[in-house]
């Protein structure tokens, strides 16, 4: 088979080299390479932006471009095509560098043997196509994995949810009234009906795991309604083994900036391991507390009285598909999917998720969220480049909805979108998208604060109107919208006051500014 | 007060039968369909208070029922709560703009049925039985 010329692209500005590299091409079969020159990175990124390029022979100290730069240049402008780097004698450590930021090898001028340089290069475009179609493999075995997952759980939980209502009926004596036996053998059916639905419920969440795309939407959130929510859940299970189980729950516990969704799913699965693991008449304590050794986040612990965690294990047990190989919690085995998928959620949220125990003594699990800070979130808008006094401005936009029969599922999915949507319409990534904070009834208010006058504010507005009214996601939910700008008055940061309290005035203003909209909402919606 | 009525129409007989049995135990009379043709008919013939209606059904689907329902003047004032498996927006929008008072997704559990059929007629709520063991989230 005749093979398509290698087109090599020779990118370098010293005439001696390039006739010396010239030479070597020259004693090739003539339909064996084709090599462009160029003499200035600028020109090769056109060049390479153009395609047909299949290897690339970087210079790295050109006119328009030095050191790992340029190999990340090249790589930008043609992420598929690999680059080797031509280097002095002097700079193999900085060779070895451009091997790390993406280089496929490297070259070092005036050792280059005449024969060995096309083989070089063949390899080079070898090794490089292989590599890259193992990894176009590995992605599409993980995509069908995640896809065959997540279509077998959706399967499963149709004849599931049969199986889990007809029980129910019969146990609300829907079917007429139950001996104590019959009651406790169904009690017994759906017991173990639920524990198979949360196994679904985890496989179909790993899935989304694996791709990274477990859905997380930051807000103020309560903790303190989480451990409610959690306590309520599983106090059935609890009194079931004659566990107690109670929570210390600080009235004054600050919010935190998660997920609520995820946080009740986090201490539902932490919760739910320590009862699994307990003996009866055993104790599963909740506390909760600012954290001692970074008070910018709010520590969660779940302490049980069970058989503990071999201490070489408190790492291992976050790993997926990690089981318990006690004998005493065998009959309870789950898939070893929870503290994954929970190691998962909390780091997402920028926490982090521990266990300590001492065999036979119990274990420890502590959660951290970070504590919802309005000053922390609008930090990035006042970094110090923008240290400014210029004018800042609060966009609002109000999503309604023409039903008014969402449910809050729904709404949260299309808030998600549609946050996406108004983060592309900032004009400066230091502007800040604010979390949702309050729901104002039917209606929801989303705020962005930017720093820029009134002009600068209509036009977030404009492209914020225009990305909503095309939005074929916010048509086909049936919502409504409108944006709007509020001017803040503008806050000089004086000479002696700190950063800190220079954010902590801005957030105030910025509070009262968002329950002012929101209330006047309220009384609207009555 | 006579107890209202509700047509089920959906072509999964368990389905049918477990929601029946829910519903009945909240003092409401039910009727079935199995199929779109026979939702139509029976909504003619019983006039219910209610229709809950499934979208995937032989001889046509849920919005069809919709459709023809809508011509039918004593018929299109019937609140319908559309149950479907089917996924995504799409179907949620379209249900709505074909007049269905709320959008349910499969698998629906009783309490969650229960709440958003007193809503569509209007019965204050606590007034029912309540389940007592189908409350979890599914």
């Amino acid at each position: 088979m005749k093979e398509k010329p290698l087109q090599i692209l020779l990118v370098e500005d010293n005439a001696g080299d390039v006739r010396l590299l010239r030479e070597m091409f020259s004693k090739e079969r003539r339909d064996a390479f084709q090599l462009t020159h160029l003499l200035r990175m600028s020109e090769a990124e056109t060049h390479l932006a153009k395609g047909g390029v299949d290897i690339v022979l970087l210079d790295l100290g050109l006119p328009d471009g030095h050191g790992l730069d340029t190999v990340r240049r090249a790589h930008a402008a043609a992420p598929g095509v690999p680059v080797i780097v031509l280097t002095g004698l002097d700079d193999e450590a900085l060779a070895a560098e451009a091997m790390n930021a993406g280089a496929q090898d490297y070259l070092i001028k005036g050792q280059i043997e005449n024969r060995a340089l096309p083989r070089a290069l063949r390899h080079a475009v070898e090794r490089h196509r292989m590599q890259t179609e193992t990894d176009l493999i590995r992605t599409h075995q993980m995509q069908f994995k995640d896809e065959f997952l997540s279509h077998v759980s959706h399967e499963l939980r149709s004849p599931l949810t049969a199986v889990r209502q007809f029980v129910t009926i019969l146990l609300d004596g829907l079917a007429g009234e139950l001996n104590p036996e019959q009651r406790q053998y169904l009690e017994i059916v759906l017991r173990n009906v639920k524990q198979l639905h949360s196994m679904i419920n985890d496989l179909f969440e790993v899935s989304g795991v694996q791709a990274g795309k477990l859905k997380i939407e930051l807000q103020c959130a309560s903790v303190s309604d989480a451990i409610a929510y959690t306590v309520n859940t599983l106090t059935g299970a609890a009194a079931a083994k004659g566990i107690i189980l109670p929570a210390d729950i600080e009235p004054a516990l600050p919010s935190v900036c998660a997920d609520p969704a995820r946080v009740r799913q986090t201490l539902i699965i932490l919760v739910d391991n320590a009862i699994k693991f307990t003996p009866p008449k055993g104790v599963v304590r909740i506390q909760t507390r600012i954290f001692e050794e970074d008070p910018a986040f709010l520590l969660v612990e779940v302490s049980d009285s069970g058989c503990g965690i071999d201490p070489d294990m408190t790492e291992r047990i976050f790993e997926r598909l990690f089981q318990a190989s006690d004998p005493a919690a065998a009959d309870h085995n789950g898939l070893g999917l929870g503290l994954y998928i929970c190691k998962d959620l909390v780091t997402r949220q920028g926490g982090k998720i521990w266990a300590k125990s001492t065999p036979g003594q119990g274990a420890v699990f502590s959660v951290t969220f970070p504590i919802f800070s309005l000053p922390k979130l609008l930090a990035p808008a006042f970094s110090e480049e923008r240290q400014t006094e210029r004018p800042i401005t609060v966009v609002v936009t109000e999503l309604g909805s023409q039903t008014g029969w969402l449910s809050n599922e729904v709404r949260a999915d299309q808030c998600r979108g549609i946050r996406d949507l108004l983060r592309g319409c900032l004009y400066s990534d230091l502007d800040v998208l604010l979390p949702k904070m309050d729901s104002a009834g039917p209606v929801e208010l989303l705020f962005i604060v930017a720093i820029t006058d009134g002009i600068g504010g209509e036009a977030i507005c404009n492209r914020i109107r225009k990305q909503l009214d095309g939005s074929e996601h916010l048509r086909q939910a049936g919502l409504t919208h409108s944006t709007f700008y509020r001017p803040l008055e503008a806050i000089k940061r004086n000479s002696t006051e700190s950063k800190e309290d220079f954010l902590e005035k801005v957030a105030i203003d910025i509070q009262e500014l968002m329950s002012k909209e929101i209330s006047a909402r309220q009384v609207r919606n009555g | 007060m006579d107890s209202r009525k509700i047509l089920i129409v959906d072509d999964n007989a368990d389905i049918r039968l477990g929601m029946h049995l829910r519903l009945k135990a909240n003092q409401y009379e039910t009727f079935f369909a199995a199929d779109a043709f026979s939702g139509v008919a029976e909504a003619r013939k019983h006039r219910p208070d209610l229709i809950i209606l499934d979208l995937g059904l032989p001889a046509g689907d849920g919005f069809t029922v919709m459709e023809r329902l809508k011509q039918i003047p004593f018929l299109a004032v019937i609140p319908i709560i559309v149950v479907s498996a089917r996924d995504g927006l799409g179907n949620q929008k379209r249900a709505y703009e074909a007049g269905a008072k709320a959008f349910l997704q499969k698998p629906v559990n009783d309490a969650e049925l229960l709440a958003v059929i007193r809503q569509a007629l209007g019965e204050p709520a606590g007034t029912k039985k309540p389940t007592l063991y189908d409350q979890g989230s599914v």
